[in-house]
């Protein structure tokens, strides 16, 4: 047995999970500084992405060392492939959180009404489930709960359009349009987090079935997703 | 034959060598349900496996689990052990290897072999690689057929000034190629390889690899390895032998036979991944 090489790649895989955890703690505080116009939560948000970058950083120097120092192969060398890209869709997540804390930050004194925080909320709860999802079914190898996640990014698919319909009808007032250019942006940022769970899920099904494969090919949609 | 055996039925060898010549997907070896006793001993049984024209098969496997034994078939080497019983068939070329009439001399010069340990004569290098030739009466344009050889075994440029050498003043890496020179200096047609580089240097074990590399495009080569990374870097195709043990015996099994890229990424028998993986025991 390589008992290194075993508890190394264990280290790499639980801070991982790790880095998940912080992307979830990031996400909920990004929701919650749009929804209640926090200034100071969003610096917080801001500042935090650095936990998030030291663990990615670690992760990828632990996964450069393994590499050149134990070789793995077959099912150990697809762990630390799809970990290589996890992490950075994990990084990328974080990103996206303090991309909407920035634009918190730029629409301070406007007040939305309930039904722009109702549907922040319904994209950031989405996200949140997909992130879990993608990290459970990761962890617990769960190609079924990987597949799953296209169904859910369908839904968050559906919750942008929504808040965009939403913006459109704002009206003509500046500082109105303005608001809504920049929650066109935090829209899309969310939505993009969910396509990284989607990838993460990809990763799942790499790591398990050693096939390379999209889940949707958004270049070739099927009849469903077009 | 246990039945527990997952060898990959068909095995794109053009694809696998990413080369569509006609002669690429010829069998060079064919052999069928191979078992090895020596005296009571099963060494390997129940073996199926065919392998190729131009192309680097490697045998792999831990220790005791017959891959020399195995290899030892191909050109009748185990003839010279006492207690050897061969059962099963091997087809060379289409025809039966063991077959009473064929004559083993006749097999090793079309069939070479290079060991583990370097084992050059104790005469010059000249002399080395000329001795095959001559015993065979292949004495004509000598000169050209040494320099031929040692040109292919990559050892020329360091040997030329100074073919009237001692071969045992060269070192470890410069003697193993040596060997290939000589064995190659018969022009056979198959290169076996025991091992061929576990006693060099990562130097002259990456100039041994780079030289099959070569090799391969004029001559049919198998190695033995304990090295799993030296198969990953070499071999086209990769079989993986393991030892199976139950009460009334054990002996060496063929597991998987497959593509090398297929071994080392994704395997099809645990037992394959277990042992690439390290997890072996």
């Amino acid at each position: 047995m390589r008992t290194t090489f075993q508890e190394e790649l264990d280290l790499l895989e639980a801070t991982l999970q790790e880095e998940g955890q912080l992307v979830l703690r990031a996400l909920r505080a990004a929701i919650n500084a749009l929804e209640q116009r926090d200034e100071e939560l969003a610096d917080e948000v801001i500042a935090f992405d650095d936990d998030v970058d030291q663990h990615y950083v670690r992760i990828e120097e632990g996964i450069q060392l393994l590499l050149a120092r134990q070789t793995p192969v077959a099912s150990d060398l697809r762990l630390v492939l799809a970990i290589l890209h996890v992490n950075l869709h994990l990084e990328r997540m974080a990103d996206y959180c303090v991309t909407i804390a920035k634009l918190t930050k730029l629409v301070p004194e406007v007040d939305p009404g309930p039904r722009f925080v109702e549907g922040f909320e319904e994209m950031g709860s989405r996200c949140e489930e997909m992130i879990r999802v993608a990290l459970d079914s990761f962890g617990s190898r769960d190609l079924a709960g990987a597949e799953s996640l296209v169904d859910l990014d369908e839904l968050i698919d559906r919750a942008n359009r929504r808040v965009v319909e939403r913006i459109l009808e704002l009206g003509g007032d500046p500082a109105m349009r303005e608001y809504g250019l920049r929650m066109v942006v935090v829209s899309r940022a969310l939505e993009r987090i969910g396509d990284h769970a989607v990838d993460i899920g990809e990763q799942t099904a790499y790591l398990l079935t050693a096939e390379f494969r999209e889940f949707t090919d958004a270049s070739h949609p099927t009849a469903r997703e077009a | 034959m246990t039945e527990s055996f997952t060898i990959a039925p068909v095995i794109d060898v053009a694809q696998v060598t990413q080369d569509s010549r006609p002669s690429e997907r010829e069998v060079v070896f064919d052999i069928h349900d191979l078992t090895v006793s020596y005296g009571r001993v099963t060494a390997i049984s129940g073996v199926d496996l065919q392998i190729h024209r131009n192309v680097i098969t490697a045998i792999i496997g831990p220790s005791g689990c017959g891959k020399s034994t195995f290899i030892r078939c191909l050109n009748r080497m185990n003839d010279l052990v006492p207690g050897a019983r061969i059962e099963g068939q091997i087809l060379y070329q289409g025809s039966d290897l063991y077959a009473s009439g064929v004559d083993p001399v006749e097999i090793r010069r079309r069939i070479g072999m290079v060991f583990q340990k370097a084992n050059p004569f104790p005469k010059s290098i000249y002399d080395n690689v000329a001795w095959g030739p001559r015993v065979l009466g292949m004495r004509k344009e000598l000169d050209e057929r040494v320099e031929k050889a040692l040109r292919s075994a990559a050892l020329w440029d360091e040997v030329k000034d100074r073919l009237k050498k001692n071969a045992l003043s060269l070192s470890g890496g410069q003697q193993q190629r040596l060997c290939i020179a000589r064995a190659i200096a018969v022009e056979p047609e198959v290169l076996l390889l025991d091992e061929p580089a576990s006693a060099l240097d990562p130097i002259a074990t990456s100039a041994i690899e780079d030289l099959m590399h070569q090799l391969k495009r004029e001559y049919t080569l198998v190695i033995v390895t304990h090295n799993m990374q030296q198969a990953a870097r070499v071999a086209d195709l990769t079989a993986f032998f393991s030892l199976e043990v139950d009460e009334t015996r054990r002996s060496g099994v063929l597991v998987e036979y497959d593509a090398t890229s297929k071994i080392f990424t994704n395997p099809s028998d645990k037992r394959t991944e277990d042992y690439v993986t390290g997890r072996f025991g």
